[in-house]
């Protein structure tokens, strides 16, 4: 087995791209202090509303608006109580990602008629680069939402530390009653991240259920969001961190899939992300560890 | 008190407000995609309670109430043991195993299988603890990403060493009639399962109220630092906690694969979503333990009751999810407004 | 026409009335002291200066007009600058990015790095307040980080300077620098309001002084007409307090508690703890001095076991063992973090540490655990409306008397206590002092750390000063708190 061929980049890209999107979500969360482990539901939701829309208009374009702003309005679910009335923001999360199954679940019924997977060969899915004119390897068969995921991380980078409102981001995150003490208006800020973590989630659950494949299955986000969060807890508030861990991610899923085309198990690749994003975030935190050692000695 | 300020207190307590709430709005979401909620709901009562559907509810309330417990064990503690799934599953793979491979007399037969499925949840679940204690990976991140890899290693195991020969099922063959929880007065479903898990929750809630354990366990949920200035070996505790609680879920899948259809078919154990119901029924309960068992009752209630109505309206089941999802964020919006009153 | 006016404010928080029809009037460049006890009411009257609360009476003004702050960024807008006692900077932030935040410069809709450093640069070199604006504000000292605080004000324009005890983090030194550079700044017709309970400082950096007790004024001086024992009078309602009662016989018997040339690293290798002997006898209060930081909280943990088992710390000859050493009873200073549970019932936070004393085997009856925490809140005089209500409910002097009632009943024969006065109010602080008078005259061996000169000469016997993680002094509990500054900067002898 040849890993390093192109295709198997393009797997991880693939794989790659729709954790990112969502992890760029949690990664602004966190820079303003807002503790956001609801990626998992918005993920789902967004995959689900994608679906639908394209189902319904025959476009994947209006499929993807219409996920990005159906999953804002599901993320206003946990902005409002979590950052509006202070209300646990665990306690909620959990909540939302318990309901986005239900709901995808259940609408999913409602809507096709049938549980389990719904595809159809109406249902557009999104053109691929090759498609556009873009026919150079690895990207020819990634959706175009792969380089805006990508390039992404760099606009997040350069608004966290070039701009007003992204320095003004950082503060409200570091020290809630400073930033309130110099004049900003804290919830403002906490509400739009987390709105926007919304729409980025919408994207990324686009990207699942439009690019990847062409399909909505139950559940199919299949735990990304909480790779996700995991993510953003190995890199801090550094775009360029998250998408190395991101791209360990995927590259696990990509061997995974690999390891199942070489005659192991499917559950031994169902399982190894987990596995690999585990073992990634405890040897982050014993390289980490050296600095607490004082208060649990 | 007298009698109506009782009846206020209990009208306005938090669990009722949230479950009303959560009601009214899965009932707004039935109408918007147009069921009759006077169809689904009398249906989704019947589907629980009558036509004989009681038996088959208290059956279900068993695990349900023994997942309750394997997370509400460790939250006492402050963890939040999300891992449920993998804990029960690889506590029924392993009460399989043991049922099938080790010979074992009668009594012994049934015994062992359900104290090696508790070992094996409580095993998967203290993994969790030291992650958490000793190198601040949260235990709701921790038991998730360790609860995926189980299942998945409970599903290769019945697939593939355990599986029943020439079926292609993914389940094991039958159990060993030794090993059959012996069944509840002639009951279908019932089996001893239930005066278990009702003795093991007693067992815990006077353990939390009334033991030093308990105590210890509370201090270090409530404030790990005070705890730790106490001399309470608070890593330790957060380990007993967690492992307690994989322990419970471990017996929930013990029971499970012991009880009828008495084997390991693989995603039997997760597919009705004990795990979540449990978490639900536990914050709806909002920190008092006594009343989990109520909790579980009434969410059990609606997950039963979600199937009838389905059967018999069409309203897919997945309905319940909804309702429990949103009875989870009603009560963490009740608990910061009452936090916020001032009394 | 004054430059802020405080015109009869009153202030009410519950029952507390923590500001009673006060007026305040500061004068243009003028340093204005605000001296009182703690719970006075200074910090509530400054809060409401600055739009953190809104008064329940009165009102507030600037060069003469009425204006109403219904937050901070009200107050800066009308040219009202604080720097609180906790700073509020952002350890992640550059200096310069901690002082233009809120009001940045921008070209081209990106923020303009070099014009924000560049204003930071000159703003320094007027005011002489030296501080790099490009290091990034976690990793400075304690004295910088303030300089960054005072800087923010000025940069956003502010006519007032609010410091809410600022020399409670600095050494003397640094506190000399402090007051240099609020003359400057008041040199330049900025009015400086200086919240404090030392006196020594007002009387040499204020031109004049409020003085607050219980919510009200009870004196306006001008500093050089005034002295301590004027200002004292006015704080505390009496003159100063008597000479300490000490005991005739001094502390005998072999020492309840020593450490013996204790080192204590961090993480990273650097010492925290040098080479720390002392020991305290059966009888005697030991003091311990020293500017926050200088290893206070590593030897403390040391001693009371909370590092795990450290063989150069002897307790009745043995040493200490890991975890929590039963021999040890320990008031620590942060009630919410260490001493408490606050969710948690006053019983049940009483109950810490004697659980399994209590308990039958596995059992532990609720019945006896109730029963001993109505015992401890009578003996204690613990105003709680029962021993069921949330600890975090009572007033933090009950609380502290507590967290003093569960530790002073454990056997022990060693007592540490750290702030153990932190803010309670007077009559609590002799309360407190008085039971670890009791403590010490039943035989304890007491050390006592405490940022406040004269608890320590109160109460110590001996006073050892801490230094960088050294001792590099003891006194005599009467040493002056002169002599006790310069130790604790270092200046040995």
């Amino acid at each position: 087995m040849n890993v390093f061929e192109w295709s198997f980049l393009a797997g991880v890209l693939t794989a790659t791209a729709p954790v990112l999107l969502a992890a760029l979500g949690g990664l602004l969360c966190q820079v303003a202090g807002v503790f956001n482990i609801a990626l998992e539901g918005q993920l789902l939701w967004g995959a689900f509303v994608a679906v639908v829309v394209s189902d319904l208009t025959g476009s994947a374009w209006t499929g993807v608006a219409g996920a990005v702003a159906a999953t804002v309005v599901f993320s206003a679910l946990l902005s409002g109580p979590a950052v509006a009335l202070r209300a646990d923001p665990i306690v909620v999360a959990v909540g939302l990602n318990l309901l986005a199954l239900g709901l995808t679940a259940f609408l999913m019924r409602q809507i096709f008629g049938s549980g389990g997977t719904y595809s159809s060969p109406e249902l557009a899915g999104l053109p691929d680069l090759g498609e556009l004119g873009l026919d150079v390897p690895v990207l020819r068969e990634q959706s175009p939402l792969v380089p805006v995921a990508l390039l992404l991380v760099a606009v997040l980078a350069f608004w966290l530390t070039r701009t007003r409102s992204g320095l003004r981001l950082r503060a409200v995150g570091q020290h809630l009653d400073a930033a309130q003490a110099v004049g900003l208006r804290v919830s403002g800020y906490q509400h739009g991240v987390t709105l926007v973590a919304g729409a980025l989630c919408g994207l990324a659950g686009a990207q699942l259920s439009l690019g990847n494949v062409t399909l909505f299955s139950e559940g199919m986000s299949a735990g990304r969001g909480w790779i996700a969060v995991v993510a953003v807890m190995l890199s801090g508030v550094y775009p360029g961190r998250l998408l190395l861990a991101c791209l360990l991610f995927g590259v696990a899923e990509a061997f995974g899939f690999r390891l199942q085309g070489a005659g192991l198990p499917q559950q031994a690749a169902d399982a190894a992300p987990y596995v690999i994003t585990l073992a990634a975030l405890v040897l982050a935190a014993v390289a980490r560890r050296r600095r607490r050692s004082y208060e649990h000695a | 008190m007298s009698a109506p300020a009782v009846a206020h207190r209990v009208v306005a307590s938090a669990p009722v407000v949230a479950v009303a709430g959560a009601l009214l709005l899965t009932t707004l979401v039935m109408l918007v995609v147009g069921v009759d909620p006077a169809l689904a709901y009398p249906a989704l009562v019947r589907g629980a309670v009558l036509d004989g559907n009681l038996e088959y509810t208290v059956a279900a309330f068993v695990p349900t109430l023994g997942m309750a417990l394997a997370f509400a064990l460790p939250l006492r503690a402050g963890e939040f043991n999300l891992g449920g799934d993998g804990q029960l599953a690889a506590g029924g793979v392993t009460a399989a195993a043991v049922a099938l491979l080790v010979p074992l007399p009668p009594g012994a037969a049934v015994v062992l299988p359900l104290i090696a499925g508790a070992v094996a949840g409580g095993l998967v679940a203290v993994v969790a603890a030291p992650l958490s204690t000793r190198l601040g990976i949260p235990a709701i991140v921790s038991t998730l990403l360790i609860s995926a890899p189980a299942v998945s290693l409970a599903s290769y195991l019945v697939r593939f060493p355990l599986a029943e020969p020439n079926t292609g099922i993914a389940q094991t063959p039958p159990l060993p009639d030794a090993a059959h929880l012996p069944a509840l007065g002639g009951s279908g479903y019932l089996t001893i399962g239930l005066p278990l898990i009702a003795a093991l929750t007693a067992l815990w809630l006077y353990a939390d109220g009334r033991t030093v354990l308990g105590y210890e366990i509370r201090a270090t949920g409530q404030n790990r630092e005070f705890a730790r200035y106490g001399g309470v070996r608070v890593g330790r505790v957060a380990a007993l906690a967690l492992a307690g609680g994989g322990a419970f879920a471990g017996l929930s899948g013990a029971l499970i694969v012991l009880g009828p259809p008495h084997r390991f078919v693989d995603g039997a154990l997760t597919a009705p979503g004990y795990t979540f119901t449990a978490v639900a029924a536990v914050l709806l309960a909002s920190a008092r333990p006594v009343v989990v068992p109520l909790t579980v009752a009434l969410l059990t209630f609606l997950q039963v009751g979600g199937q009838g109505m389905e059967r018999e309206a069409g309203v897919p089941s997945q309905l319940t999810q909804i309702v429990q999802g949103l009875i989870i964020v009603i009560v963490a919006v009740l608990a910061t407004l009452r936090a916020r009153r001032p009394r | 026409m004054y430059a802020a006016e405080l015109v009869g404010v009153t202030k009410r928080f519950g029952p507390v009335l923590a500001n009673d029809g006060i007026d305040l009037a500061v004068a243009r460049g003028e340093v204005h002291a605000v001296v009182g006890e703690n719970g006075a009411g200074k910090s509530t009257l400054m809060s409401i200066l600055y739009g953190l609360h809104r008064p329940d009476a009165g009102e507030v003004r600037r060069d003469g007009h009425r204006v109403v702050l219904r937050s901070p960024t009200d107050a800066i807008r009308h040219g009202l600058g604080m720097v609180h006692q906790r700073f509020r900077l952002f350890p992640g932030l550059t200096v310069a990015e901690n002082i233009v935040i809120g009001a940045e410069p921008v070209r081209k809709g990106r923020l303009d790095r070099a014009a924000a450093n560049e204003a930071v640069a000159a703003l320094s070199e007027r005011y002489g307040l030296r501080a790099d604006p490009s290091a990034l504000v976690g990793g400075l000292p304690v004295g910088v980080r303030q300089r960054v605080e005072i800087l923010r004000a000025l940069y956003r324009h502010a006519e007032v300077l609010i410091l809410d005890e600022p020399t409670a983090v600095l050494t003397p030194g640094e506190t000399e620098r402090l007051f240099e550079v609020l003359r400057t700044v008041a040199a330049t017709g900025v009015s400086i309001l200086l919240v404090t309970h030392k006196l020594s400082e007002v009387l040499a950096v204020g031109d004049r002084v409020t003085v607050l007790r219980q919510g009200r004024v009870t004196g306006r001086f001008t500093t050089s007409e005034t002295d301590a024992d004027e200002l004292v009078n006015a704080m505390i309602g009496r003159s100063l307090t008597p000479p300490v009662r000490r005991r005739a016989h001094a502390p005998a018997g072999d020492p309840l508690l020593e450490v013996r040339d204790l080192t204590v690293r961090d993480a990273d290798g650097v010492a925290r703890l040098s080479e720390v002997s002392f020991t305290v006898r059966p009888g005697e209060i030991v003091g311990l001095a020293g500017v926050a930081g200088s290893g206070q909280r590593e030897l403390i943990d040391s001693v009371t076991g909370l590092r795990g088992a450290v063989p150069e710390v002897l307790l009745t000859g043995t040493p200490v063992k890991a975890g929590r050493d039963p021999r040890v009873a320990y008031v620590p200073e942060d009630r919410h973090g260490r001493a408490t549970a606050p969710a948690m019932s006053v019983a049940e936070n009483v109950l810490m540490g004697a659980q399994r004393d209590l308990a039958s085997r596995w059992a532990l009856p609720r019945a006896k655990v109730r029963a001993r925490a109505r015992d401890l809140v009578d003996r204690f005089s613990i105003s709680a409306a029962s021993v069921d209500v949330p600890i975090g409910a009572l007033s933090g002097g009950n609380a502290q008397k507590a967290v003093l009632a569960r530790e002073l009943t454990r056997p022990s024969t060693v007592v540490v206590a750290e702030e153990p006065t932190q803010g309670v109010d007077v009559g609590v602080r002799e309360r407190v002092h008085d039971l670890l008078r009791a403590a010490r005259d039943e035989g304890a061996a007491v050390l006592l750390q405490s940022s406040e000169l004269s608890e320590l000469r109160d109460l110590a016997d001996r006073i050892l000063v801490l230094y960088e993680g050294r001792v590099v002094a003891e006194f005599p509990g009467d040493a002056t708190e002169k002599e006790l500054g310069r130790a604790m900067t270092g200046a040995t002898g």
